[in-house]
């Protein structure tokens, strides 16, 4: 059997003195994209900025396999180089950081880390040609500062960019149809569409069902209190538009 | 018996200071020394750079040297000048349009300031050049102490004539011994005139860097300046820009870089002498280990300067625990149609954007160095000759990479 990509066992985070992740288990597959549908305060978010290292919770038990390695001990930037992407559900602006130059550093870190050459000029900016033509993004926006004065579709674009060039083996997507019309919906879907490719896994974190219709997918997990209340096919989110998140007690947010 | 003339107590560096000024013929100077003392912090433009505490010793004053070589800086089509322990040296043929000698005495305006009279007490020949009217120049002036220990007091005193364009790089180095430098610049831009004057301070730990600037700014003139303090274990300078005519606009900026056991000061005084002048005052400091950045700015806006509008602010980042950032902002305002303002930021690199750059799979250190360049990209990316922002930008990384 092969290994799955992400494996999470039993996993238990807090931040400061509250527990907020409370027993997470899942697996996804090679080549799956598995959703993650919860309400607010959940522990939907918490559970992505865990995966990606953030300084802030502290993992009191459990583990998490990444291709069949724990990631728990790794710097969130062993873990990016490992395979693993975010897209932020609110993606930072840093000023007089040039997002070409984030790009480029971003690339060549993870292919150091890999073992591999760095990316010449050339063939960087024609990475980043194609990324970008693919969810316009445009010279003009490649230009400016890093996120800085993006809109929200364009800041979620130019995460799906990163993660295009990028190209993670599990990628996790924190409500990335927050703030979105439904245009941008459309790009975005489209973008991340294109990277699955039958290797890839995602893990897709959303509040509303409507992003399921564009990004459909194989898995669909209720996420309540801490932890996964149930696991069915896409139909599954169907249901929670229909009947709200009620039925799976935990307090409401 | 009571001696009531002398109100302050001398320490060795006043008795010092004395001595070497009554020995130039700068009696008036050294009365001054006398009477007032060493700034402490009770003078408010020194509040946060007391020098009778920091300020112990003064070595004897430099004597002439003469080892010139190559320019601080490599910058393509600039035209270098040296000046050793206060002595100038001219290399090569001024190009046209640009008119190179030496003015006998002190170039600064005379006001109440210890190291202003010392200045002009003790400078035995400025230098001074005259960039003619419509001209372009790009001129790199190395200031240096070489030697022993040693007391010096330099000047320099440029005219930038109507219309011209001038790029003026000071850079400030030296041997490694506890030098007290004090440099005067006095730069004058005519009508329309664009200048951006960049001085960098490369002195050794052990050297103590003072320098006044002084700015007038006829009709049109637009100044941006940036002052990069980056050696010097204590280093201030003081800025005196003066708006004189309609539409001129300054962008002072600068720069602290502090490390461990250092003390680095800038600090300001504008005056917006007439109605329809413009100024954007923009200072950052960055420090590390236990070490001390502090800006002062204060924008003086004359009764009769209406449409005044001008803004300061002073930004800094603190790397470590001990770190300190000191911001003083001042308003002194006696028009009544103006906009003014200042504002102040301090604190710590931002963890979001740190989480960020790392999630990305940038290393923590290579994150940190780009966030850090980031915080001074305001400052260094308006410098558009290609070669000194190319330069400036290396000085920063040289900083970061020395680590501590």
């Amino acid at each position: 059997m092969t290994t799955p990509v992400l494996e999470i066992r039993n996993l238990h985070a807090r931040i400061e003195e509250r527990e907020i992740l409370k027993g997470v288990n899942l697996v996804i597959p090679q080549g799956e994209v598995h959703a993650i549908m919860g309400r607010n305060g959940s522990g939907k978010s918490t559970l992505s900025y865990v995966l990606a290292g953030k300084e802030d919770y502290e993992v009191t038990e459990g583990e998490i396999l990444l291709n069949g390695e724990n990631i728990l001990e790794m710097e969130p930037d062993e873990r990016a180089a490992a395979g693993l992407f975010l897209a932020f559900q609110y993606p930072i602006e840093i000023p007089g950081v040039a997002t070409m130059t984030f790009l480029k550093a971003a690339i060549n870190a993870q292919r150091k880390a890999r073992g591999e050459g760095e990316l010449s000029t050339p063939d960087f900016m024609r990475a980043v040609k194609e990324a970008g033509a693919q969810l316009n993004v445009d010279s003009a926006m490649l230009k400016r500062p890093l996120n800085v004065g993006f809109s929200g579709g364009e800041k979620k674009r130019a995460e799906i960019m990163q993660m295009a060039l990028l190209k993670p083996s599990l990628a996790v997507l924190d409500e990335t149809d927050s703030g979105l019309d439904i245009d941008a919906l459309q790009v975005v879907s489209k973008g991340v569409n294109a990277l699955r490719d039958g290797k890839r896994s995602m893990l897709v974190i959303t509040h509303y069902q409507r992003l399921l219709n564009h990004i459909v997918p194989d898995v669909v997990h209720v996420f309540s209190d801490g932890r996964i209340v149930e696991s069915g096919d896409k139909d599954l989110a169907l249901k929670l538009e229909a009947e709200g998140y009620a039925n799976y007690g935990g307090e409401a947010a | 018996m009571v001696r009531p003339n002398f109100p302050v107590r001398l320490g060795a560096a006043e008795e010092a200071l004395i001595a070497q000024l009554k020995s130039a013929g700068a009696d008036q100077a050294a009365e001054r020394v006398t009477v007032a003392g060493l700034p402490t912090r009770r003078v408010e433009s020194y509040h946060y750079t007391d020098l009778k505490t920091l300020l112990r010793a003064v070595p004897p004053m430099g004597q002439p040297a003469n080892q010139v070589d190559v320019p601080a800086l490599a910058i393509a089509g600039s035209y270098n000048l040296t000046l050793i322990n206060g002595a100038v040296f001219q290399q090569g043929e001024a190009p046209a349009g640009l008119k190179v000698g030496t003015v006998t005495g002190g170039v600064l305006t005379t006001r109440d300031d210890i190291l202003v009279h010392v200045n002009n007490g003790l400078a035995r020949e400025a230098l001074s050049l005259d960039v003619a009217s419509g001209a372009e120049q790009i001129v790199q002036i190395a200031r240096r102490i070489e030697g022993e220990a040693a007391h010096v007091a330099d000047a320099v005193k440029i005219f930038v004539g109507d219309g011209a364009k001038a790029t003026i790089v000071e850079t400030f180095t030296g041997s490694k011994a506890a030098h007290v430098g004090n440099h005067a610049t006095y730069l004058a831009l005519g009508k329309d005139a664009v200048v951006t004057h960049v001085t960098i301070d490369l002195s050794g730990r052990e050297t103590s860097h003072f320098a006044t600037n002084e700015y007038h700014l006829a009709d049109g003139a637009k100044l941006r300046t940036l002052i990069v303090h980056a050696g010097a274990g204590l280093s201030r300078t003081h800025l005196f820009p003066r708006l004189g005519g309609a539409g001129a606009h300054a962008d002072v900026t600068g720069l602290n870089l502090v490390s461990d056991g250092q003390h680095s000061d800038i600090t300001m005084e504008t005056s917006h002498a007439v109605a329809h002048t413009s100024s954007q005052p923009l200072f950052k400091s960055i420090t590390r280990g236990h070490s001390k950045a502090v800006v002062q700015g204060k924008l003086i806006v004359a009764r009769d300067a209406q449409k005044t509008d001008a803004k300061f602010m002073h930004q800094g980042l603190m790397l470590s625990d001990e770190a300190e950032v000191l911001s003083k902002p001042e308003l002194e305002i006696y028009a009544d149609d103006v906009v003014c303002g200042h504002g102040s930021t301090c604190g710590k690199l931002d963890e979001d954007s740190l989480f960020y750059l790392l999630s990305r799979g940038i290393p923590k250190a290579e994150a940190e160095t780009m966030l850090v360049r980031g915080f001074i990209a305001e400052l260094i990316d308006p410098i558009e000759d290609d070669a000194l922002n190319e330069a400036l930008q290396g000085i920063v990384d040289g900083w970061l990479l020395t680590g501590q």
